[in-house]
């Protein structure tokens, strides 16, 4: 008896290997839950469109997703499982800087090829990484788009930067001094707050005070709210409010009309951007999930369809997969990607930014020019009473 | 100096909401000794039925507190009967374990049920302000203000006027000599614990026109209703309501002349001053 009960257990293991044979394994590292939900939901849909359509490609993927709801040591463990127990040819993600800068050491260690496809923190792309690919953009190219815009729609002379003190936000910062000290404008306060505070006042009185031209926030989610929120009671009234993406991106966002009319987001792509399918692909992403993307979801979905095609030209091998990573160009929503070695960066898409603006509740293309959808609103129009 | 006005202002008046939630906790450590880990997860649940009751009912946040009460005070009393009066004899570490069980179980049934996204309450005032001289002081949180006020002060009248108030103190005072008195403990601990959960979500529903909703958001006020409650010497209400406020003045004007990121670093560093020099906390008599 015990012997027939072994040989079905053993058949019963060999089964599921024999059967996905014919597919591509890959892992998929999100923020699922915890407090960068409303963002890693963009990111979930987005991968959720690539499998459908890499299936009609004809690849068949069995992905396995993990939560690392936001946290760097979660994230190290999801990498870890999907790396060793679960052996995938490949992986997409995390979301945040935070988890994607200690996963891109994993990668390296474990010789997996990983495809970062919404963090942007400098550093990641600047360690000498060979299994680190990135799709999304870095802080310098957020900063230098919306400074672009400041200084073509208007003559800003004084800044102020108010960033969280996780890794994304420390970038954000570094990269806005950089390019402010480029183009001549002066920072006259600069703020590295704690995320999770139920006060911001004093700091945006001190913010109010230095009386700035520009302020640029580096912030998720729940503080973008919050900020503004604050901002409004404390009567805060700069030339303009750039968002560098994140958390000035959502719908949520948008969609508290008294605080958010007239705030600049950066992003990596838009409805309204002039790469092959955009606009198909957001009416799809609204009719599938009822609400509108944020660049999130697209650089998921790119970065998932190049993923999945890499891994099955290679027949679902490792090394071979990262050798398609390092030479190959795909052309989708997000037009031409390719991952180069430029300015101190490895395997670093050079993202083409585009600018938000918050207009009556929704984001609304305004920069550059020839891609706008609305004409942007300059100077900030002030607070509704 | 009008950004430091500005900081005192903002700084008191969310010392008030912090003081509510010290109080609930020493009320709750003073008469049965248990350190409620679960505290702040009390605070999330009133949040959320705030929420509810404000997109399903359309009640304004603040009137929802009359209904809020009565609910929180009926769950905490449940709470304690069921649970924690069975382990009042037990090990303090297994108490302690027992509330942060509860805690755990409280965030995450109601991540189950609702996700982990946040949730805001919009209210038309929820960015309003009032300008005095120069200053921009929270239309919300001067109300939240106010109601705190007449909280503490309800309690105090109910504490010091009341049987069930003075048996509540006597409890707290010495549990043995109480029952011995003819006072049912096991009675006065269910209704402080009532009275906790209470203050507890009444803060979480005062707090929510100007915060964020989540179900993790519990954590960071316990960790500040520990360091409040201990601040002002565990078991003085009125050592509670101090230490709130001192923390919200702490918090906001350290966080103006030191920096922000450094907010909680002020907190804490405060706290351990004050427990190397005066260990009973700042009004408590020293217990145990």
């Amino acid at each position: 008896m015990k012997r027939y009960v072994a040989l079905i257990m053993t058949l019963l293991f060999v089964m599921p290997a024999v059967a996905l044979a014919g597919t591509v394994k890959l892992g998929f590292i999100n923020s699922i839950t915890g407090p960068e939900a409303p963002i890693g939901e963009n990111l979930t849909n987005g991968v959720t469109l690539a499998i459908e359509d890499l299936k009609t490609k004809g690849i068949d993927v069995d992905l396995i997703t993990e939560d690392d709801t936001g946290k760097p040591d979660k994230s190290l463990a999801a990498f870890e499982k999907l790396a060793t127990r679960d052996k995938v040819t490949g992986i997409v993600g995390p979301y945040t800087s935070a988890t994607a800068n200690a996963d891109a050491k994993m990668a390296e260690r474990y010789k997996v090829p990983l495809i970062v496809p919404a963090a942007s923190k400098e550093e990641i792309t600047r360690q000498g990484f060979k299994w680190v690919y990135r799709v999304s953009g870095t802080t310098g190219d957020y900063a230098g788009v919306l400074f672009d815009l400041a200084t073509t729609l208007g003559k800003p002379k004084t800044l102020a930067i108010l960033n969280e003190n996780s890794d994304f936000g420390v970038s954000g910062a570094k990269s806005a001094k950089a390019i402010a000290e480029q183009k001549g404008i002066k920072v006259v306060f600069e703020e590295a707050y704690s995320p999770g505070s139920p006060d911001y006042r004093s700091t945006l009185a001190q913010v109010k005070a230095a009386n700035p031209d520009l302020v640029f926030m580096v912030s998720y989610a729940a503080d973008a709210i919050l900020l503004m929120r604050q901002s409004r009671e404390i009567g805060l009234t700069p030339m303009a409010f750039l968002g560098a993406g994140a958390g000035f991106s959502i719908a949520q966002f948008a969609k508290e009309k008294d605080i958010s009319q007239g705030v600049f987001s950066s992003t990596q792509w838009t409805k309204d951007a002039p790469w092959p399918g955009s606009k198909e692909w957001y009416e799809r992403y609204v009719k599938q999930f009822g609400k509108p993307p944020t660049y999130h979801a697209a650089c998921a979905y790119e970065s998932m369809m190049i993923m999945g095609q890499a891994a099955a030209a290679a027949g679902g091998d490792r090394e071979k997969t990262r050798e398609a990573l390092h030479t190959g160009k795909w052309n989708g929503i997000l037009g031409e990607v390719r991952f180069q070695d430029y300015n101190g960066y490895q395997n670093q898409r050079k993202a083409v930014m585009l600018v938000e603006q918050v207009q009556n509740g929704h984001h609304e293309t305004v920069w550059p020019l020839s891609d706008m959808a609305k004409k942007p609103i300059w100077p900030f129009p002030g607070w509704s009473k | 100096m009008n950004v430091f006005f500005q900081a005192l202002i903002s700084g008191i008046l969310i010392g008030g909401v912090y003081a509510l939630i010290g109080i609930g906790l020493t009320i709750i450590f003073g008469v049965m000794r248990v350190i409620n880990f679960a505290h702040g997860d009390l605070l999330m649940l009133g949040m959320y039925l705030t929420y509810f009751i404000f997109t399903l009912l359309h009640i304004d946040p603040f009137v929802s507190i009359i209904i809020i009460i009565p609910m929180m005070f009926l769950f905490g009393g449940l709470l304690q009967k069921i649970i924690i009066n069975r382990a009042l004899n037990a090990l303090p570490q297994n108490q302690i374990l027992l509330t942060i069980g509860m805690g755990l179980v409280m965030s995450n049934s109601i991540m189950l049920a609702f996700t982990s996204d946040y949730k805001i309450l919009t209210t038309s005032y929820s960015s309003s302000s009032v300008m005095l001289l120069g200053i921009s002081i929270s239309e919300p949180l001067i109300v939240s203000f106010v109601i705190t006020a007449c909280i503490t002060m309800a309690l105090y009248w109910f504490l010091y006027s009341t049987d069930t108030g003075q048996a509540i103190r006597a409890t707290a005072q010495d549990r043995e000599a109480a029952q011995l008195m003819g006072i049912n403990v096991k009675r006065m601990s269910i209704i402080a614990f009532g009275i906790g959960s209470a203050l507890a979500a009444t803060a979480g529903a005062l707090i929510s026109p100007t915060y964020y909703i989540y179900p993790q958001v519990g954590s960071i006020f316990t960790l500040k209703a520990f360091v409040i409650t201990v601040l002002g010497g565990m078991g003085s209400i009125f050592g509670a309501t101090l230490g709130g406020i001192l923390i919200g003045m702490a918090e906001s004007i350290g966080g103006v002349y030191i920096g922000s990121g450094w907010k909680d670093v002020i907190v804490f560093i405060l706290f351990l001053l004050v427990l190397l020099f005066k260990p009973s906390g700042l009004l408590g008599t020293s217990k145990d």
